[in-house]
């Protein structure tokens, strides 16, 4: 952002004007200029080089005069073009990098102006811009004159021209080019004056001693000596007061003349007493040291204070040690007086004290607060200050209730000794990156040697953290008294036991127990074992035969319920074979109580028949076709399907007696020992 | 007094560190600089702890603590804990939460006897709070912000907030923590606040980047080397003016 004065023409009547122009358009975040970047700009002579060694580097140089004649015209065309183009980007960077009059903050344009001239400065600058236009009006010309060549030697002669007018134009602007650069180069030496920022302004007649309350105040360092304008250019430097920060700006001497007779050394001066928002230090002389009387002085003070209004402005009685105050001749005095009530006039409520210091030794409080005061009073009655008012109150809280909170500092033991940190240890131990302090130091344990213990981390595939236990020891206690209790329960029963043994029911009981246990041990392994081999199949199929007619019975006996009924049923449904057996017995138990013939005869017939159903099991087996409970097949038919598809599957491997799939054999089909004879007139190779 | 210094150049000390009136916790940095800050101010007096919380250097955003317990997140190894309980004295209560917000040193701003916390909280690390701090707990913002361990540091003399902050704020805040507070910066112009600095009743640490100015007021309303809070309003408010409009 910047700030557009109409403060031109440089005068003492317009400085007034100026000033409250600037206040007005004074913006809080000001541009800080940077003249140091500014390139450097080359003279005259070198700017040709530069530019020629360019285009010869960067463009076509290879051309033949049997080319087309349009090759030709762009060959040139090209070459005159590039010089322009480059001479024009040069041109161009010098007049936007250096400033603006027009356009930069009045101090520096005055500044500027009193340093080297306004009317000087734009009119090189001006220059550089005409030859840049000149330069792109020859280079339009000449490429319209080569859009016309008609041979190799003239398309050259055109493009010699060209460059050579070019060349001309930039040794004509050789002395604006190197006042370009003499500006430059001390423009890069001005200080980073901030107008805008807190500042302490020190002006007078030469050799008051300025500069040396320059070097007391700051760290500058500027050039004392016991004669006038050792000072010549304005110095800067920078102090503390109250947490912030102010620039002191040194000044050259001023002398007693008008506006139009002073140097260049004092405009310099005159323009930062003008231009910047400062505090003013006025420093006289009283010892008349300095080589001027404080008539001089007086006149000088008189004669500038236009400068001073809406400042606020500190006479400081400077070399006390030479010319105590008591000591002033009347007619000094009276002059001081003069001077401290015009003094008071250009900031309405000044006290008589902060008006006028003596100084040998130093002292500067009144002077920073003044000026802070003036920039507070002025940005009080800003809008700005209504957003910042939480920054400048401190809340101060009101009571809730009647709980204390004191606040925890705990009592150092006298004086703090010398202590080696742990930076002093690495630098005695090779320094950052070598050395690697203990975290396991400072820990702070029952006992000291439990610092080095290494816990694991994992312990059996475990996280040790999630077993830690805080109340262990407690819990061991408890244990251990557990135990001993457990342990004396124990030896009252041991004797009880010792005494006791199994009556004969129990030993009974105990024996029928493990038998049936090994049982059912046996039968589990047995199951276990044929696993791989026996197919799943519902219960119903009865594949072990487990499930029996006298089963049923003897477990609903044991229930306690008839088993009569449940028998008849399951008889009815059983095959007829088992039926004519059981029929038989059933008879002969029902018919016992008749004649004894009768019985007698019938036992022989039931002898004979349990005689001939012996027989029969020995001599005759099962059909093959006969479907046997668990198989898997729902009739006969289809098992003697199933036993047929069998057969088939394996009658080729029957034929071949002990072979199968795996024995693959590969026969020599054409045995030579069958196919050939005595060897003929024909050829010998028979494949 | 406070002291100005970085870790590794980085000026936000406050995310590094953790210090409170009975421990301080201190970053594993390269090199021993920062932690030799903090001993040659606090040694003798009380345990300094180079630590690090999940695997990570920035402490000082990950627990919140004060003289009666420190609170972990819940990305904190076993063998951090182990060494946190082993550094710390045995008073102070280390306490691991299982809270989805585990930034606590964001969500939490204690000093010994309240603590203001992060609205979206669950209930049980309220109470857990409540309890291991031993604070009377307020769920707040701080100038709009949810984030009260950012934007607030706090002691048993003092506190500073967002520089946001409205006077209404500040004079509720205030009454809620029965402490001072002002409205301030750190770092230059940064408003997080305990990012920036860490504190405790008698000693603060800042970045290096912190202004005379902001020094100053740090100073005086922690009331740090014999200072007062009522000093911002009367001795400091020009300087203040000048500086912030």
């Amino acid at each position: 952002m910047t700030i557009v004065s109409t403060c031109c023409p440089f005068g003492l009547s317009n400085v007034t004007k100026c000033i409250n122009f600037v206040q007005i358009k004074e913006a809080k975040t000001m541009v800080k200029y940077n003249f140091k970047k500014i390139t450097v700009v080359p003279n005259g002579k070198q700017f040709v080089d530069i530019v020629l060694s360019r285009t010869q580097r960067q463009t076509p140089t290879v051309v033949h005069k049997g080319d087309r004649i349009c090759k030709l015209r762009s060959f040139y065309m090209r070459k005159v073009k590039f010089t322009e183009s480059n001479f024009n980007e040069k041109l161009s960077a010098i007049i936007d990098e250096f400033p603006r009059l027009k356009e930069i903050q009045p101090f520096y344009e005055d500044l500027l102006h009193v340093l080297y001239n306004k009317d000087h400065y734009k009119l090189a600058l001006g220059q550089v811009n005409t030859a840049k236009n000149k330069i792109s009006k020859i280079a339009m010309d000449y490429v319209k004159l080569l859009k016309h060549g008609d041979s190799l030697y003239r398309c050259k002669c055109l493009k010699v021209a060209a460059l050579g007018r070019m060349c001309t134009v930039m040794k004509g602007i050789g002395p604006s080019l190197a006042y370009l650069e003499q500006v430059r180069q001390h423009i890069a030496r001005l200080p980073s004056i901030d107008p805008n920022t807190r500042t302490l302004l020190i002006c007078g007649c030469p050799n008051v001693g300025k500069s040396s309350f320059m070097n007391k105040v700051t760290r500058a360092d500027v050039a004392v000596q016991p004669y006038a304008f050792t000072t010549k250019s304005l110095f800067l430097g920078h102090t503390d007061y109250k947490c912030l920060r102010y620039q002191v700006i040194d000044t050259p001497g001023l002398l007693d003349r008008e506006i139009e007779d002073r140097n260049i050394i004092e405009l310099c001066s005159i323009t930062a007493l003008a231009h910047i928002r400062a505090a003013v230090l006025f420093f006289l002389d009283i010892s008349g040291s300095c080589g001027y009387t404080i008539a001089q002085q007086a006149s000088l003070f008189h004669n500038i204070k236009s400068v001073f209004k809406n400042k606020p402005l500190v006479i400081v009685c400077n070399k006390t040690d030479l010319m105590p105050m008591e000591n002033l001749s009347e007619e000094d005095r009276k002059l001081i007086e003069e001077m401290k009530d015009e003094a008071m006039k250009t900031e309405m409520g000044a006290s008589e004290e902060a008006v006028i210091l003596e100084m040998s030794t130093l002292t500067e409080e009144g002077v920073m607060s003044r000026l802070l005061d003036q920039r507070v009073a002025a940005k009080m009655k800003s809008k700005k200050i209504g957003d910042h008012l939480n920054r400048f109150h401190v809340a101060m809280p009101k009571s809730r209730d009647d709980q204390e909170r004191l606040p925890c500092i705990p009592q150092v033991a006298g004086e703090k000794e010398k202590r080696k940190t742990e930076k002093d240890l690495e630098d005695e131990n090779g320094g950052a990156g070598v050395y690697s302090a203990s975290l396991k130091k400072n820990y702070i344990l029952a006992k000291e040697e439990w610092k080095d213990d290494i816990i694991p981390e994992i312990c059996d595939c475990h996280n040790v953290a999630d077993f830690v236990d805080s109340d262990i020891l407690n819990r061991l206690e408890e244990l251990t008294s557990e135990e001993s209790l457990r342990k004396a329960e124990e030896e009252e029963v041991g004797f009880e036991i010792e005494g006791e043994e199994l009556t004969e029911k129990e030993k009974n009981d105990l024996a029928a127990i493990r038998k049936k246990k090994a049982l059912l041990i046996e039968e589990s392994r047995l199951k276990k074992s044929n696993a791989q081999n026996r197919a799943a199949v519902p219960r119903k199929f009865d594949k072990d035969k487990k499930f029996t007619r006298k089963r049923m019975g003897r477990e609903l006996s044991s229930l306690g319920l008839d088993p009569s009924s449940a028998l008849n049923r399951a008889r009815s449904k059983s095959r007829g074979r088992k039926r004519e057996r059981y029929d038989d017995l059933s008879n002969d138990a029902m018919d016992v109580d008749v004649n004894d013939d009768e019985q007698h005869k019938k036992k022989k017939m039931c002898l004979r028949s349990k005689s001939r159903s012996l027989s029969r099991s020995r001599s005759v087996s099962r059909p093959p076709h006969e479907v046997v409970p668990g198989e898997g097949f729902k009739d006969s038919s289809q098992k003697i399907k199933a036993i047929k598809i069998g057969h088939k599957s394996h009658r080729k491997r029957d034929k071949a007696a002990r072979r199968g799939e795996a024995d693959r054999v590969i026969p020599s089909l054409k045995p030579k020992h069958l196919f050939s004879g005595k060897r003929g007139n024909g050829k010998n190779q028979r494949r | 007094m406070a002291t100005r210094l970085q870790f590794e150049n980085n000026c936000e000390v406050g995310v590094f560190s953790k210090l409170t009136n009975a421990y301080c916790l201190v970053a594993i940095g390269g090199s021993e600089n920062f932690y030799s800050a903090f001993e040659s101010e606090l040694a003798d007096v009380i345990p300094i702890v180079k630590t690090s919380i999940g695997g990570t250097r920035i402490i000082g955003r990950l627990c919140a603590g004060n003289k009666n317990g420190l609170l972990v997140p819940h990305t904190t190894t076993d063998q951090e804990l182990q060494h946190l309980r082993n550094s710390l004295p045995d008073q102070v209560v280390v306490q691991r939460i299982d809270e989805r917000l585990s930034a606590l040193g964001n969500c939490i701003a204690c000093n010994d006897y309240v603590a203001l916390a992060h609205t979206d909280l669950d209930k049980e690390t309220e109470e857990i709070i409540a309890d291991v701090l031993g604070v009377e707990v307020f769920r707040q913002t701080i100038a709009g912000n949810i984030l009260v361990g950012s934007y607030c540091a706090l002691s048993n003399k003092g506190g500073m907030v967002h520089p946001h902050t409205s006077v209404e704020d500040l004079e509720e805040l205030s009454t809620l923590l029965q402490v001072p507070l002002v409205a301030g910066t750190v770092n230059r112009g940064s408003e997080v606040i305990a990012a920036g600095m860490t504190v405790n009743d008698w000693t603060s640490f800042c970045g290096s980047d912190t202004t005379a100015t902001e020094l100053s007021v740090i100073d005086s309303i922690f009331k740090l080397r014999e200072a007062q809070p009522s000093s911002i309003v009367d001795e400091m408010r020009k300087s203040l003016i000048d500086t912030y409009v």
